[in-house]
């Protein structure tokens, strides 16, 4: 039997399956040139409002996309500013504490004017004001008699827990503590865990929304800001300002949403998707037509679960395979240079090594600047992570052929790139192809932050059923990664008795 | 042939190979015979191109061995390891087929001349599909033979073939080797510790002792002139049981 022969067509059979995935997802995605991109910070309340915009993009004849619940201020307005989303709601108490506090703004106008000179517009006030404020559950606070911010000075021992923003931000904890003269240091989380620690007793204290359904929903009480330290976080669109140009009857569509939601009316929205749940295009379409008089019929939802899952595992599989077969195609010879060349291969592993401790979310931030957000930026996040595994795994799979076996391919007299192509990498494919299925099953898993920048897969219900404490809409995006993770594992122990020589797989197994 | 001037070897500090020259017969048995760290399998290796002399010039068919020149030279050495050196992804004929294969040979006449080395090294036909953990020591020894044997090499290079092999597997084994080797009329330099062996198979043997050449010539030269006290010892060092007197 010819086993050159047999591998060589074993490799294409799996090259065309792979083309196929790869070429059928790619031309699923469509062209979106046209398309109007919407962000939306990771609130409830943004996601409302990025619906909203969304839904008037569409009733006014264009095709929009709405990259929901993206992340904190810092990416969302990132986004908006390098051209990745073309608009996304704000607070006016961000803009000047968060997004321009170097430039030391006075009024609204000067507001725009430094927006301006960044390539931004933004709308007049939509008309709530949701500043921060701090919380604790009504019937502690009453047993130890808090109502104000600065009666928590009075209680040394509270824990506290904010949401990673607020606790890092100078218009929240930073400046809060030195107004108050607060002692704790507090626990940084997820706004919407935070929640939950309040509930299970974990923390005492958290930072809240003012237009927050939780507030109601959790029996929380609101302590009084004494001594006035929060600014007004008035909700304003901003957009990018060539859309003026580009597309102004859009502008003038999302114009119509100024002063028609007071703080009762957010509340309420809010409610709707969090205590009554609702989906937030559902709430956003029916506000649309309630206040302005644009009727949109929204989809059905046991439709959409379908089409989600289906959506979502499309852009999973995506990022899954598209970031590993780069990865196999650039680590495999990069663990093959380390194995042949020591000095260097010192510097590789290190290098990739570093590069593996540095978190996720990090990467994700990095990739901002060079490739926007969406898609991209997270398959080459998913490509770094991946080359580790594989890269080690090469290098070990060729470095621990025994001493004996290297000396009797030496002495075959075989030039070294037959003694690779023929003994070593053969030797070493188990430990490669090893390499290959840690790294997918792992990217299966670490795929899921890709939702963070807008590149959709299983974190979309994941994240949204954080933010809305929803464990069903978790479970939509948590099983099938887990089945996916799964169905990898399977599927590379297909490809495993396929490629691996029968004579090493048999060894391993007595 | 093969022709070895003024090699030496310093590993570290420890001069394992001393200043030393030979020419190895066409068409006999040359052993390098003594004790473990004499230097035998390091002078094979340096025969061989792996490993490079720090002086001296080792000539193969009237050309250096050289870092440049090896890997074509090794095409006509076959090099027997102590454990065969079989690689455990390929089975036996995909082992001793392998080079061959690679120059371009059709693959009729690789399986042609790997039954007929398989009849050569008395290989039972069925284990020309196994792979080298489904078969005995002594299989896998005559498949590292076929190996070496399958592109009709000038030389023979052999160190110490039965070093791993239990007693009858490898007596059988020596027969076939001492077949082979006269029917090919092969040049051979076989490593062994082994003085029996040394006997049996060499035509001519080098004792050596701490990288020096101690003496050269037959056993028999050894036992009745022995150039050095230490031959003397080596030879009573094998024991051989004495199975008359107990009886």
């Amino acid at each position: 039997m010819n086993i050159q022969d047999n591998l060589k067509s074993r490799f294409a059979v799996t090259l065309t399956i792979l083309g196929t995935l790869l070429t059928g997802s790619v031309t699923a995605e469509g062209p979106k040139s046209k398309s109007i991109q919407i962000g939306s910070k990771a609130l409830t309340e943004g996601v409302i409002l990025g619906e909203m915009l969304t839904l008037i993009a569409e009733h006014a004849g264009y095709k929009a996309r709405h990259l929901a619940a993206m992340g904190g201020t810092q990416i969302v307005y990132q986004a908006l500013e390098n051209g990745s989303i073309d608009a996304y709601a704000d607070y006016t108490g961000t803009l000047t504490q968060e997004i321009l506090k170097s430039e030391r703004i006075r009024d609204e106008q000067g507001m725009r004017d430094a927006l301006a000179m960044r390539g931004i517009g933004m709308t007049n006030k939509l008309g709530f004001n949701n500043t921060y404020a701090l919380g604790m559950k009504e019937d502690l606070a009453e047993k130890l008699s808090i109502r104000t911010i600065s009666d928590l000075a009075r209680h040394p021992k509270l824990a506290y827990g904010f949401s990673n923003e607020f606790k890092g931000r100078e218009d929240g904890w930073l400046g809060l503590k030195r107004t108050y003269q607060l002692p704790q240091e507090p626990l940084g989380m997820d706004h919407d865990i935070a929640y939950r620690g309040l509930e299970s007793g974990t923390i005492q204290v958290t930072d809240l929304n003012s237009t927050d359904a939780d507030i109601r929903f959790y029996k929380l009480r609101v302590l009084k800001d004494d001594r006035s330290f929060f600014p007004a976080y008035q909700c304003v669109i901003l957009y990018r300002l060539a859309m003026e140009e580009q597309q102004p009857d859009v502008i003038n569509a999302w114009k119509l949403l100024e002063g028609h939601f007071d703080d009762a009316s957010m509340v309420e929205l809010n409610s709707r998707v969090k205590l009554d749940r609702q989906s937030e295009r559902q709430v956003a379409s029916t506000a649309l037509r309630d206040r302005l008089q644009i009727s949109i019929a929204p989809e059905t939802t046991s439709h959409r679960l379908f089409w989600d899952l289906l959506r979502n595992t499309r852009d999973h599989l995506q990022l899954v395979t598209l970031s590993l077969v780069a990865a196999v195609i650039v680590a495999i010879p990069l663990g093959i240079a380390a194995a042949k060349l020591p000095r260097f291969g010192q510097i590789i592993l290190g290098v990739i090594g570093v590069m593996q401790t540095i978190p996720s979310m990090a990467i994700l931030v990095f990739m901002i600047p060079l490739l926007g957000i969406g898609f991209w930026p997270a398959i080459a996040a998913l490509f770094l992570y991946s080359l580790l595994p594989i890269v080690r795994n090469t290098y070990q799979g060729l470095t621990i052929i025994p001493h004996s076996l290297q000396e009797s391919a030496a002495v075959l007299g075989l030039e070294p790139f037959a003694r690779l192509r023929l003994l070593e990498l053969p030797l070493a494919s188990p430990m490669i192809l090893a390499g290959i299925k840690t790294a997918a099953v792992i990217n299966v898993g670490t795929a899921t932050i890709g939702v963070l920048i807008g590149a959709g897969g299983y974190g979309e219900p994941i994240l949204n059923g954080v933010r809305l404490n929803n464990h069903s809409m978790i479970l939509q995006g948590a099983i099938p990664a887990a089945v996916l993770a799964i169905v990898m594992q399977g599927l590379f122990d297909r490809i495993e008795k396929w490629y691996v020589p029968e004579g090493l797989r048999i060894q391993r197994s007595p | 042939m093969l022709r070895l001037v003024d090699i030496a070897k310093t590993f570290g500090t420890r001069m394992v190979l001393h200043p030393m020259s030979m020419e190895i017969p066409v068409g006999r048995t040359t052993v390098l015979l003594g004790p473990s760290g004499c230097g035998k399998s390091t002078l094979l290796r340096v025969v061989a191109g792996l490993i490079p002399p720090d002086q001296g010039q080792v000539f193969f068919n009237d050309e250096i061995v050289t870092s440049q020149s090896v890997q074509k030279l090794r095409q006509r050495m076959g090099f027997v390891l102590q454990d065969g050196g079989l690689f455990p992804h390929l089975t036996a004929q995909g082992n001793a087929g392998l080079l061959a294969r690679h120059l371009g040979w059709e693959v009729s006449r690789v399986n042609a001349r790997v039954e007929e080395l398989a009849d050569l090294t008395r290989l039972p036909h069925d284990v020309l599909n196994r792979y080298p953990h489904q078969m005995s020591g002594g299989q896998r020894q005559r498949v590292g033979i076929m190996r070496a044997l399958m592109l009709e090499p000038d030389l023979m290079l052999l160190d110490e073939p039965m070093g791993a092999l239990d007693p009858l597997v490898r007596y059988d084994l020596q027969n076939d080797l001492k077949e082979i080797f006269c029917s090919l009329q092969k040049t051979v330099l076989l490593v062994t510790h082994d003085l029996g062996e040394a006997d049996f198979l060499g035509d001519n043997v080098i004792l050596l002792k701490d990288g020096r050449i101690v003496q050269k010539g037959t056993l028999e030269d050894f036992a009745n002139r022995p150039a050095d006290p230490f031959v003397t010892d080596f030879i009573r060092a094998q024991r051989i049981p004495n199975l008359g007197s107990n009886q």
